[in-house]
């Protein structure tokens, strides 16, 4: 099965029913499956941020949600992931792909692996990187430990976690 | 039209199952000094998400009216926020803007462009079924009947007139206090 089935399927074992996106190359065929799953409320953003808002209103509603993005999306987010999320002790998942790191070939990414545990080091909020399918229970058990926290939980996702074509460019 | 009175406004044509997410600063204060009776979650910093936290609550309870009042600064720090509302497009979602162009609760510094924004255009543009604009006590109560009228998402630009903001010093809970208690509310345990 393809990664981005897998994680759906697992998402879906989290009890998430509703995920907020913005697109990523490798977040390409997740973003698809996560629109077309009529058990999924998926919502479209303009800017990761505003992912924050939403997960956190369904949450004060009373639905487990995800943020499914780019690690850039992660720092953007910054201030609402701490002035929200953090704050307000709201939990819910975020899915980023993990760009900039060794299994990357774009000169403008690198900055992003650099920065990106650093900087949710400094907010506080727990992270664990994705290397691939063999730790997508990392879904489940991030969702726990998320809402069991009363905060939000970073999985950070290698490309070999979310792209199945040996052959694509990366 | 002070902020005052239109929050009274809202107010008196909301029913009693809506709920409401009210605006950081001089937005909420207007709103608590009418003595709400709908559940409502009060905004604190990051200013600027409150739109889509009103998104998120509206999609999980498509059962409940949902209300924002949200301030002009608020929403002009994040206009993207009503593409994505438009995007999504949930029925249940009425928002109010409490425009008098200023950063009422910092000063009263004023927007940037406030001479020349219209927020109600751009709220069109972003794909918003149903817009209107509001300068009076008469035009608004009119036009917070059409609000509610017409399906979701819709939004009011209302109008207010230069109004001082009382700076309220903090209430006695913190925002997870709060929060817990809108939950416990919303479900129906309290």
């Amino acid at each position: 099965m393809a990664p981005a089935a897998l994680i759906l399927q697992h998402l879906k074992n989290a009890g998430i029913t509703l995920v907020a996106s913005l697109p990523d190359r490798w977040l390409g065929e997740l973003i698809e499956r996560l629109d077309a799953d009529p058990e999924i409320t998926h919502v479209r953003l303009a800017r990761e941020d505003d992912g924050v808002g939403v997960c956190a209103g369904a949450y004060l509603g009373g639905r487990k949600a995800a943020l499914v993005c780019q690690n850039a999306g992660v720092l953007l987010a910054a201030n609402a992931l701490a002035g929200l999320a953090h704050h307000h002790q709201i939990p819910f998942l975020v899915l980023a792909a993990m760009r900039g790191a060794f299994d990357d070939g774009f000169y403008y990414q690198m900055y992003k692996g650099r920065v990106t545990i650093p900087v949710l080091q400094g907010l506080g909020l727990p992270h664990w990187v994705v290397e691939g399918p063999e730790h997508f229970p990392l879904i489940e058990q991030g969702a726990r430990q998320a809402f069991f926290s009363r905060l939000p939980v970073v999985l950070l996702l290698r490309r070999r976690a979310l792209v199945a074509e040996p052959g694509t460019p990366p | 039209m002070n902020r005052t009175a239109c929050a009274r406004l809202i107010h008196d044509r909301l029913g009693p199952d809506d709920l409401v997410v009210a605006g950081l600063g001089a937005t909420g204060n207007a709103w608590q000094a009418v003595g709400p009776r709908n559940l409502t979650y009060y905004a604190s910093d990051p200013m600027g998400i409150w739109p889509a936290v009103a998104l998120g609550l509206a999609l999980a309870r498509p059962e409940r009216r949902v209300m924002l009042l949200e301030g002009d600064g608020d929403l002009t720090m994040n206009l993207q926020s009503l593409v994505t509302i438009a995007s999504a497009a949930p029925s249940n979602l009425r928002i109010v803007v409490f425009y008098d162009a200023t950063y009422a609760s910092i000063g009263r510094h004023r927007l940037p462009g406030a001479d020349r924004l219209s927020l109600a255009t751009i709220a069109r543009g972003a794909g918003l079924p149903w817009v209107g604009e509001a300068r009076t006590v008469e035009e608004a109560g009119a036009q917070f009947d059409v609000l509610l009228a017409r399906p979701g998402p819709g939004l009011l630009a209302a109008h207010l007139e230069d109004d001082p903001s009382p700076d309220t010093p903090p209430g006695p809970w913190s925002q997870v206090e709060e929060r817990a208690l809108f939950m416990r509310r919303l479900a129906g345990e309290l």
